[in-house]
């Protein structure tokens, strides 16, 4: 009986017809870190009205661990039938691959869209005296300044190490397990500075000297971009995207990044991430899919920079 | 922050909360006392169930579940040798032989207390003194916390069940094991020859079940000689008599501030303040020889420690913004999920959110002991249950939850191969708990040291400049001293010599 149903489901899908359907079952979204995660967090925001607007319940799958290559490695083999997906971060999907070996690169996902993007932030202890950028690059120019952060290779490793060869000065770099862990030893005055997401920046109580953003952000409208400040323009952001893995045919890939579009547009979950301090961002297929391709090129070039690419 | 607690005690006091309390106290006794499946599980699990929940129910039920499941490892390990979560892998060395003697009741009733006891103390030092202690945990940086950590692993002499190059050696194991995985430093991957699922590295959960439940499954079925069904006293639950806690309340004190303390200072956790708390307790008892043959203070230091850290973790977790340990990782999460930010604006921009989460972790320690207690019943049937039947059980429960933690299949492995290597081990007399907290404190213990490297242009002495780290080594080396100095080796020498000399 199974391997009947099994071979209607395959002339099913090779005829198109079945994608009016989509989805019939539950759909499993893996998140390749813990629960309670960052990226695990901002999914779930987002799980009730996706759950809502596809008519199925969605099933979240926790799989950790090595920056999340373990389970971005397990995603990019699942089967492209639209009933897995994974909710994964820039680092893991665009740094990673160039850092070391995995089994999956650029081309073994296929984006359905991005829902939130945090802009990073330049943040200093509040007793630190450091009132400025400024005030940073010329304590860096007269001594040591030492950076924190997660283990090199991240994206607030990538972002510090940006900006001081932006200013043309060296930061002396101590890997802590994630920002928080960082955020204790500067608010402790064992560390100098620590370039993350500008809502834990805020969360974490550091004081924030400039945005690595385009525009000033409302979570903190005082705080300079780093254009305005005559720096170089340096973009940096953590983002968390909807991916399905490559070869998930086109009508599901649509059906999903309405559905998407559709859920990220509600007030509960706009009301959730507001709350949240993350800075919600959508992007649409072709939007999501050009800078995801965009994303992963120039990171490669910038982890040349910082001489970690493999 | 008083005028608040009127209106928090209102909002508690509403039928939906009270429930989700209920509910979630029991699901955390259950999922502690459950080989495998431990708070951070419970927590992930209980995730998405919090959707439907309006969020003050919501956070109760998670703060019922971090509350209660802590105290539910406690049960496993007493009835059946086996902890049910790493906080309570020193619950077993006094819990498990006081049932064996027929004092389950006794014992539970001791743990369920002394849980108890660190649950509201921790909470009386959240309320009080968070904002204050959280600055004291920023004073602890990685110089620090390596000192710190270095003081915690010379509690393996204490957990070594008189085997004390055994134990020693059971520890190198442990550190060893933690090294494989990505090397927190450098991002780069150790030891895991070239295999993907083999890089996330090992976690501390697979390694209890197999060196703890599988080894004693095996260790059981090997010495099994008959089917004998234990005799449970009727009632299931006693709770031990005050001429009994009198003695012994200042071991009760110490391990509630022990475990409090660790608890504030990111990067150690619950399982090294169990082992600092129990080494603490055997150091300064009359009877140190009697620990680890069901001596109730055992058991006291243990389960009041494990659950004080419960309170402890949440000052930097609230107050800062930063967890400490893997419970508070995800509580902090889930807090996100349900627009309860922690960080320093918590306090200062929404004072009444806290003062209901402080009443609700205390209307929860209320429940865990009701729910503790009541459950006891059933709980110590458990023991009617043939270990022919029981042990599978547990062998299936284990393997799955070592599974569910993070869906990696090496988990899977890990759990047989240690559970053989464990049976191997404890066949020759190693004690496995060393393994256990040098695997837990191997990862802080390198980060630390090597940041604290970094920080001072690779000059170790440097580390000494911090008044803390000294004190801490100061205490350390006495520690070792007075072990292999004066109560080691050269004592046993020395009195080996006069014993000849006298024949």
């Amino acid at each position: 009986m199974r391997s009947f149903m099994c071979f209607v489901a395959a002339i099913a899908m090779t005829t198109g017809i079945a994608f009016a359907e989509y989805p019939e079952k539950p759909i499993d979204v893996l998140v390749p870190f813990g629960g309670g995660s960052g990226p695990d967090a901002s999914f779930r925001m987002l799980q009730p009205d996706l759950e809502e607007i596809l008519g199925q319940p969605i099933v979240v799958r926790n799989v950790g661990g090595a920056g999340g290559t373990v389970g971005a490695a397990q995603f990019a083999g699942h089967a492209k039938d639209g009933y897995k997906l994974g909710f994964m971060p820039v680092g893991t999907t665009t740094t990673q691959p160039h850092l070391r070996k995995v089994p999956y690169s650029d081309k073994s996902f296929a984006p359905i869209c991005m829902t939130i993007q945090d802009p990073m932030a330049v943040g200093v202890s509040p007793d630190s005296g450091l009132n400025s950028l400024d005030d940073l690059i010329n304590k860096a120019k007269a001594g040591t300044v030492t950076s924190g952060g997660p283990p090199p290779g991240s994206l607030p490793h990538i972002g510090q190490a940006a900006l001081a060869a932006a200013y043309g000065v060296k930061f002396k770099y101590v890997p802590h397990k994630g920002g928080h862990g960082a955020a204790k030893s500067i608010l402790g005055g064992k560390v100098d500075v620590l370039v993350d997401p500008l809502g834990s920046t805020l969360n974490y109580g550091l004081k924030p000297l400039a945005v690595l953003n385009g525009e000033r952000l409302p979570a903190a409208p005082d705080v300079p971009t780093i254009d305005e400040l005559g720096g170089k323009p340096l973009r940096y952001s953590i983002w968390f995207g909807l991916f399905a893995p490559a070869g998930t045919p086109e009508p599901i890939l649509d059906k999903l990044g309405q559905a998407c579009e559709a859920a990220t547009k509600t007030e509960r979950y706009k009301a959730t991430v507001k709350k949240s301090g993350r800075t919600p961002r959508f992007m649409n297929r072709a939007e999501f899919t050009a800078f995801f391709a965009q994303q992963y090129k120039d990171n490669a070039a910038l982890l040349e920079v910082v001489g970690l690419k493999k | 922050m008083l005028q608040f607690v009127p209106e928090a005690l209102a909002q508690t006091f509403d039928v939906s909360i009270l429930v989700a309390l209920a509910i979630g106290t029991i699901a955390g006794i259950i999922i502690g006392a459950l080989p495998g499946l431990g708070t951070v599980l419970g927590l992930v699990m209980a995730l998405p169930f919090t959707f439907v929940l309006d969020p003050p129910t919501a956070v109760a039920l998670l703060l019922a579940i971090y509350v209660s499941s802590i105290y539910g490892g406690s049960i496993s390990a007493i009835l059946i040798n086996v902890p049910g979560t790493p906080q309570s892998a020193a619950t077993v060395f006094d819990g498990y032989p006081m049932a064996r003697r027929g004092d389950a009741p006794l014992a539970l009733g001791y743990a369920t207390m002394a849980s108890f006891a660190g649950g509201i103390f921790s909470l009386a030092v959240l309320v009080l003194v968070a904002p204050q202690l959280a600055k004291v945990a920023l004073l602890f940086g990685p110089i620090e916390t390596f000192a710190l950590i270095f003081f915690s692993l010379t509690t393996v002499a204490w957990v070594s069940g008189g085997e004390m190059i055994k134990g020693l050696l059971s520890a190198t194991i442990g550190l060893f094991l933690a090294l494989i995985g990505p090397d927190s430093m450098t991002g780069q991957i150790r030891f895991s020859f070239d295999n993907l699922f083999l890089s996330a590295g090992l976690t501390v959960i697979p390694l209890l079940i197999g060196f703890f439940a599988v080894s004693e499954i095996l260790y059981q079925a090997a010495t099994l000689k008959d089917v004998k069904i234990l005799s449970v006293p009727e009632g299931g639950f006693s709770i031990p008599p005050w001429s009994a806690w009198k003695p012994r309340l200042v071991t009760l004190a110490r391990s509630c501030g022990i475990g409090s303390f660790i608890g504030v200072l990111p990067g150690t956790g619950a399982t090294a303040a169990v082992f600092i708390s129990y080494a603490d307790a055997k150091r300064r008892a009359p009877n140190p020889e009697e620990f680890g043959k069901g001596e109730p203070s055992g058991l006291i230091a243990s389960e009041a420690s494990n659950n004080a850290v419960s309170g402890g973790a949440m000052v930097p977790m609230l107050a800062l913004g930063i967890p400490g340990d893997g419970g508070t990782v995800v509580m902090m999460g889930a807090l996100t999920i349900h627009s309860v930010i922690p960080g320093v604006r918590l306090f200062s921009e929404q004072p009444d959110l806290v003062t209901q989460i402080f009443v609700l972790l205390l209307v929860a320690n209320l429940f865990m002991v009701f729910f503790g207690a009541l459950g006891s019943n059933l709980f110590s049937r458990m023991l009617r249950l043939p270990v022919t039947l029981l042990m599978p059980l547990v062998l299936l429960m284990s393997l799955v939850g070592a599974f569910a933690i993070r869906s990696n299949p090496v988990d899977l492995i890990a759990v047989i191969v240690f559970g053989l290597a464990g049976f191997l081990l404890r066949l020759n007399k190693f004690p496995p708990a060393p393994i256990i907290i040098a695997f837990v404190l191997g990862e802080p213990l390198e980060l630390a040291f090597r940041q604290g490297l970094v920080l001072t242009d690779k000059n170790f002495l440097q580390f000494f400049a911090s008044p803390i780290a000294s004190i801490l080594f100061a205490i350390s080396a006495l520690i070792l001293l007075n072990l292999f100095g004066l109560g080691g080796f050269v004592g046993k020498y020395f009195k080996r010599n006069r014993a000849d000399v006298r024949e």
